[in-house]
């Protein structure tokens, strides 16, 4: 059903705000995970279960510092304590349906809220020179509304947000539209009926049925933007050693799989005793090709998640915002994610109820496979 | 004429227990000829293999990787070996779209009583890697 929230002096925050506020006091959700203001531009994804607190809610502000599906995996593990709303951005719920699928969170008792996605920045950048009252959200609305990206400060949006072609929520209770709407004047919302009803709110024609043209125009930008990256990265990819180039800088800090939303495991391999070799274990490796890199098993690290996890990469760049040495690991693990997705016809967050590929099979495919050539 | 030894690939190898290795050791008791470039690792299933166990070994400079399961259908444990083909294939378009060769990793269904077929499947990598010489990664200080 579609509807539109009021908006009052051109406040789309304090509208939304109110609707969350409403969500928790008639009963729709007990306890509700949504960005909050910490003060001086940062954000924070937190649990709220006082109403009260929503005056610090903030899902409009453009940043993401961690992708919320880990949260959420945490929030509801294998009970939710609750009936929970979560409010989350387009990758995260991706990324959430496919920890779903890993039996790392469950969405029973949960009720997802998506909203149009216009882009993130990096938190640290946004937050330096933020300051109350700068007119960014504004700008962000609008940018959503003409359907191109928003142009904050002397800003760029993370690479991953440049590229996204998927920023729209789909299979969600709640969808807040935002693309092609004028929301200083109502935020258009598409909700199931049930709870439309428990808020008494009545359909309003036309509502949340976005100008199509500003989502179009926002695709294709961001799929010429994507089909670019690839393309380069790919280059030198297919280039004599281009692998270990692009990872030359690695410090094997981990950051890219403590920040990645589908790396669950608790224990990774790479941080057990099988990888702290003995001293004349390294010297004999040196031995055999004249000299190694250190720290050793770098790029093993790098393909090894690539394989333990990319083809439920959903693309939304926190390894490569995590990464100190500033390698473009998420466009990287796109460009062979995207490739090995397409193989097995798979498209991560897609549906809760379509198979992991590499936990299931049919027997008759690549017959070839394991035959003579 | 040539100054230079002949090239002898390096190859490793999981087998799977119930079917490849018996299979290998079938070709061992039959005193069937093939070439002495493989060194076996034995498994419980190609169901077990890792893409780390394949990746390390590649990374470290060795010239092919031969992973061995039962035939589709005759897995000891039911669906092991279908599990190893999609994750073979990962691996194979993995290595593809990250520039490797993936031509260095092979996956055959051996049975047990295919000692032939092992013997047959060595020699044919064996010769094949030759043709492909040996790998680049065994001077790549970076890899």
């Amino acid at each position: 059903m579609n509807t539109l929230i009021p908006v009052e002096n051109g406040n789309t925050l304090q509208a939304v705000r109110g609707f969350l506020r409403s969500l928790m006091e008639k009963g729709i959700v007990e306890a509700l995970f949504v960005p909050l203001e910490a003060g001086n531009g940062a954000i924070v994804p937190g649990l709220v279960t006082d109403p009260s607190r929503l005056s610090l809610a903030n899902p409009l502000a453009p940043v993401m510092p961690i992708n919320s599906a880990r949260a959420v995996s945490a929030l509801t593990g294998k009970a939710t304590p609750a009936t929970i709303g979560a409010l989350l951005r387009p990758c995260e719920l991706r990324a959430l349906v496919e920890l779903v699928k890993l039996q790392q969170a469950n969405l029973e008792n949960v009720i997802l809220i998506g909203m149009d996605c216009p882009g993130t920045y990096e938190s640290v950048d946004y937050k330096e020179g933020w300051h109350a009252g700068n007119g960014d959200l504004n700008e962000y609305l609008l940018s959503a509304k003409e359907g191109r990206n928003p142009a904050i400060r002397d800003l760029s949006l993370r690479a991953a947000c440049q590229m996204c072609t998927q920023p729209v929520p789909e299979k969600v209770s709640i969808h807040l539209h935002l693309f092609g709407s004028d929301t200083t004047q109502g935020i258009p919302v598409t909700l199931e009926e049930s709870i439309a009803a428990r808020l008494n709110l009545g359909e309003v024609p036309g509502a949340g049925n976005d100008d199509p043209k500003a989502v179009e125009n926002l695709l294709a930008a961001h799929q010429q933007a994507r089909d670019r990256e690839l393309a380069a990265i790919r280059a030198t990819l297919n280039s004599d050693g281009g692998m270990s180039s692009l990872f030359a800088t690695c410090i094997h800090c981990l950051n890219c799989k403590t920040a990645c939303p589908i790396c669950y495991c608790k224990t990774c391999l790479f941080e057990t005793e099988a990888f702290r070799h003995a001293p004349d274990y390294y010297l004999r490796s040196a031995q055999q090709k004249g000299a190694i890199r250190m720290p050793a098993d770098t790029l093993l690290f790098h393909l090894t998640r690539m394989n333990h996890m990319s083809l439920s990469c959903v693309g939304c760049g926190m390894c490569t915002s995590a990464c100190p040495a500033h390698i473009p690991v998420g466009t990287l693990f796109q460009a062979v994610a995207s490739q090995v997705q397409q193989v097995f016809n798979y498209q991560p967050g897609r549906d809760v109820e379509e198979a992991l590929p590499l936990i299931s099979y049919q027997p008759d495919e690549w017959v070839e496979i394991g035959e003579e050539r | 004429m040539d100054d230079y030894p002949e090239f002898e690939p390096h190859i490793l190898a999981f087998l799977c227990n119930w079917c490849t290795y018996t299979g290998a050791d079938l070709a061992g008791t039959s005193r069937m000829q093939y070439p002495p470039n493989i060194r076996i690792v034995r498994l419980m299933c190609s169901g077990a293999v890792d893409p780390v166990y394949v990746l390390k070994p590649l990374l470290e400079g060795v010239d092919g990787v031969l992973i061995g399961g039962c035939h589709p259908g005759d897995c000891h444990y039911q669906t092991g070996n279908y599990k190893a083909r999609r994750r073979f294939v990962a691996l194979q378009e993995i290595l593809k779209a990250t520039g490797f060769d993936e031509r260095r990793i092979w996956l055959r269904w051996i049975s047990a009583s295919e000692g032939q077929r092992f013997a047959e499947t060595v020699t044919k990598m064996v010769a094949e890697l030759k043709e492909l010489g040996p790998s680049p990664l065994r001077q790549e200080w970076m890899a």
